[in-house]
């Protein structure tokens, strides 16, 4: 990568965050150069830190979390015990020193803690800060706590997906905190973009309730226009058919399949071995297919459960149509294209060694964008960020330590 | 008012989401962003929701949405005489993201290389399924596909039902994250070019985009070498629905207090003494149990009075909110999040408004969504071209 830019080269990000969503905020800024320090405790540990998986052959630790490994990629760990006013007063420093600020505490506690934005602004005024709160910075509910999981139902989510005539379902992952975390990134590089032309920082208030529902506007539309919400029909579309995940050969083996139009409903006929139903008029428009959905799902899957995902996808890619295994964990990082495409990155991590993580999702053609290093261990770098960013003496740093503001 | 990125120069050929996402959230942000459709128009146009349920093309919900804040205009790519109108906006461009398919993009006339030379300072993003190289770039993929490729359609499903398939989620959520992440990288692109005075080309896909999201799931295969399944019972509970007697509620008491503080708000049924309900573990454990005894009394129950009582105790409970809950809630009112837009055709329309609040430059609703082909003429002026000449429908 030597010659290359990375883009956001020369900046520095404090980052409050823990959970999911903030730290998918910075893990983008990280991807893109900036040095990203995350500012912790061993008195609170992230709880991502003390969640699974770890590594079967290890005892557990706050450094061996799969978890939190893979989200914290490329950062540095500062540890400070914010509860000490010394620490505190270090934690000013350490922003006067970034360019960005990022917290997903409940609304007010960086303030209560001394370091709202009002303080910071002070002594750095052209930061750009950004909360990443359950519910927003104001409004009625903004005291109200929130959990990743709670953050799918109550947004609306839920109600629109299910299986037809079951109840609201979850989407199997807290879906607001990494939607949340890129509307966040995109906040602040939009807001670095300002200031770079102006000199101007400013606050951004995001609310992930909100930034979940702007990926909702089918729902939202459907019941301010009509008063009715789509109903929970499990894997089908209103303007595909068929349109679903179906059971392939194997255990518990899925395919994903979508027929986006007629010509492709009379190129999978072919696949099918069944060319006469692509003129068939109980399925040769979009129409009649709809209305006979339930037949068209069982001659489906009639063809699908004699295949593997895997030979179903090949033969169905080939004639053009849109499928792919409804891939596990394991098959996402098996995937021999993904793998070609260098998504993955192997780093060397001093506790669980090189482990296969999710790389950097987009490439720039020019700009030095990648995971820099491996997540870091707790406070690891706690002593590097004090002298080089904060300017303490390492006489000062020993006194710290002594004095357990450090943890 | 001001907007982050007043001045930028955006060209979008986006068709349903994930291009048009991406160029919104520039839009909104203050960018002037040029939708460029086929003659035909944006699919999206064909989705709805339509007033009534009557299909329109200039009355599309999802398009209403994902183009208010662009100006519109229509060429067709297949032509040489529409791809040298392309040439000649790219050159004055600062941005051009699409999600034409790679198998598609040379036809259209989408040629990194070919491009830079009209503009080097142009940042292209392409969006596609599964990226622009590899062994599965020529895949074809819309949601359901890309979801399920990228490995969350099959974390999703009912545990016990292993004849249901994995569930894709409502939406096109895999559009959604492709466009968040395609405009994390172009603004990244545009942030570099500050130093080094070029643009470059930036790639997303899609399947990418959705592995990324998969929360603690995907490192259990290099971790621990277990493969995730939709159909596990959680380890540890409550976290789950419930029906109350006027809609269906989120129970999330996986902290110790927080279950104690629950158990008190349900009154301190005896049940829930028992050994087999101690801890998170043994709740998770007998879950079959406990669900049963939690919708006893859950059924009884105002989902709003329950959320309260939950929040008065920090227990962080949420509604299964409907879409009528939403556009009602004194929260988001209060917080100005709904915004009705005034469109020509489709008349006032109510529709999520800001993800985030700029203290300095605010995010901003300033135009409908455009008509077809509404700004052919006066975009194709401002370079010098005149709408006949090129062939676009206006």
């Amino acid at each position: 990568m030597t010659g290359r830019h990375a883009p956001l080269a020369g900046l520095r990000v404090a980052d409050f965050t823990w959970v999911w969503a903030g730290p998918f905020c910075t893990l983008q800024l990280a991807h893109l150069g900036a040095e990203v320090i995350r500012v912790e405790t061993a008195t609170r540990i992230c709880v991502t830190r003390l969640l699974p998986p770890y590594p079967r052959d290890m005892e557990f630790g706050p450094n061996r979390s799969g978890y939190f490994n893979q989200y914290n990629q490329g950062k540095k760990s500062l540890t400070l015990d914010l509860k000490r006013p010394e620490a505190v007063a270090i934690a000013r420093r350490l922003c006067a020193a970034s360019d960005v600020v990022v917290e997903n505490f409940a609304a007010g506690v960086m303030d209560r803690m001394g370091l709202g934005y009002e303080v910071l602004r002070a002594v750095r005024p052209d930061l750009v800060m950004i909360a990443l709160s359950g519910y927003g910075a104001t409004g009625p509910d903004r005291d109200k706590v929130s959990y990743g999981p709670a953050q799918v139902p109550l947004s609306g989510l839920s109600s629109v997906t299910g299986y037809r005539d079951w109840p609201p379902m979850h989407v199997g992952i807290s879906y607001g905190d990494p939607t949340g975390g890129l509307h966040g990134a995109v906040a602040v590089l939009a807001a670095l973009l300002h200031r770079a032309r102006t000199g101007e920082g400013q606050y951004v208030d995001l609310s992930q309730w909100e930034s979940s529902m702007t990926v909702l506007p089918e729902a939202v539309v459907s019941w301010t226009m009509n008063g009715v919400a789509p109903p929970r029909d499990g894997n089908r579309d209103a303007h595909m058919a068929p349109h679903g995940i179906f059971r392939a050969a194997g255990d518990d083996r899925w395919i994903a399949i979508a027929i986006e139009d007629d010509a492709a409903w009379a190129r999978f006929a072919r696949c099918l071995g069944r060319p006469e139903l692509g003129d068939d008029a109980r399925f040769a428009t979009l129409v009649a297919r709809k209305r006979h959905e339930d037949e068209l799902e069982t001659l489906v899957t009639e063809w699908t459960r004699e295949r593997s995902p895997e030979a179903a996808t090949a033969e169905l890619q080939a004639a053009g149509i849109a499928a792919f295994t409804a891939a596990t964990n394991r098959d996402v990082a098996e995937d021999p294209h993904l793998a070609a495409r260098e998504f993955f990155v192997e780093l060397p991590h001093p506790e669980v060694g090189a482990r296969r993580h999710i790389g950097v999702p987009w490439r720039m053609s020019a700009s030095d964008c990648r995971v820099r290093r491996a997540a870091p261990c707790l406070g690891a770098d706690t002593d590097q960020v004090l002298r080089e960013a904060c300017g303490y003496s390492d006489a000062e740093i020993a006194g710290l330590r002594a004095r357990q503001v450090l943890v | 008012m001001r907007g982050a990125l007043d001045g930028l120069r955006v060209l979008e050929i986006g068709e349903l989401v994930s291009a048009p996402y991406a160029a919104k959230l520039l839009a909104d942000l203050g960018a002037e962003v040029v939708k460029i459709e086929p003659p035909a128009g944006d699919p999206a146009r064909r989705r709805g929701p339509f007033p009534g349920g009557t299909p329109h093309a200039e009355k599309s919900g999802l398009f209403l949405y994902l183009n208010a804040n662009k100006r519109g205009i229509t060429l067709d790519l297949a032509s040489a005489a529409g791809r040298e109108a392309l040439d000649r906006l790219v050159a004055g461009a600062d941005l051009l993201v699409h999600n034409v398919h790679p198998l598609d993009m040379a036809a259209c006339g989408l040629d990194y290389a070919r491009l830079a030379t009209l503009n080097p300072r142009l940042v292209m993003t392409s969006i596609a399924p599964f990226g622009l190289a590899g062994p599965h770039a020529g895949y074809r993929g819309c949601d359901v596909v890309t979801w399920s490729a990228g490995g969350v359609a099959a974390l999703n499903g009912a545990p016990g039902e292993p004849d249901l398939p994995p569930l894709k989620t409502f939406g096109d959520q895999s559009g959604f994250q492709a466009a968040l992440t395609a405009t994390v990288g172009s603004l990244g692109a545009l942030f570099a070019r500050l130093t080094t005075g070029r643009g470059e080309h930036v790639e997303v896909s899609a399947q990418e985009c959705v592995a990324a999201i998969l929360e603690l799931t995907f490192e259990y295969w290099p971790y621990t070498g277990l493969v995730a399944s939709r159909l596990g019972q959680k380890p540890i509970q409550p976290l789950c629905f419930m029906e109350c007697r006027d809609g269906w509620i989120f129970l999330c008491a996986i902290e110790e207090h927080q279950w104690e503080r629950f158990v008190d708000i349900m009154g301190n049924p005896e049940w829930a003494g028992l050994e087999l309900f101690a801890n998170r573990l043994t709740r998770g454990a007998n879950f079959d149990a406990l669900q049963a005894l939690l919708q006893e009394w859950c059924r009884d129950q105002s989902v709003q009075e329950l959320y309260e009582a939950a929040q008065r105790r920090r227990i962080p409970f949420a509604p299964v909110s409907t879409m009528g809950d939403l556009v009602a809630s004194p929260h988001l009112r209060a917080r100005g999040f709904f915004v009705t837009v005034e469109h020509p055709a489709a008349g006032p329309v109510t529709m999520p408004g800001a993800p985030y609040k700029l203290s300095a430059t605010p995010w901003q609703l300033r135009r409908p969504a455009p008509c077809l082909g509404q700004h052919t003429a006066e975009v194709l002026a401002e370079v010098g071209l005149d709408t006949v000449a090129v062939g676009g429908a206006a």
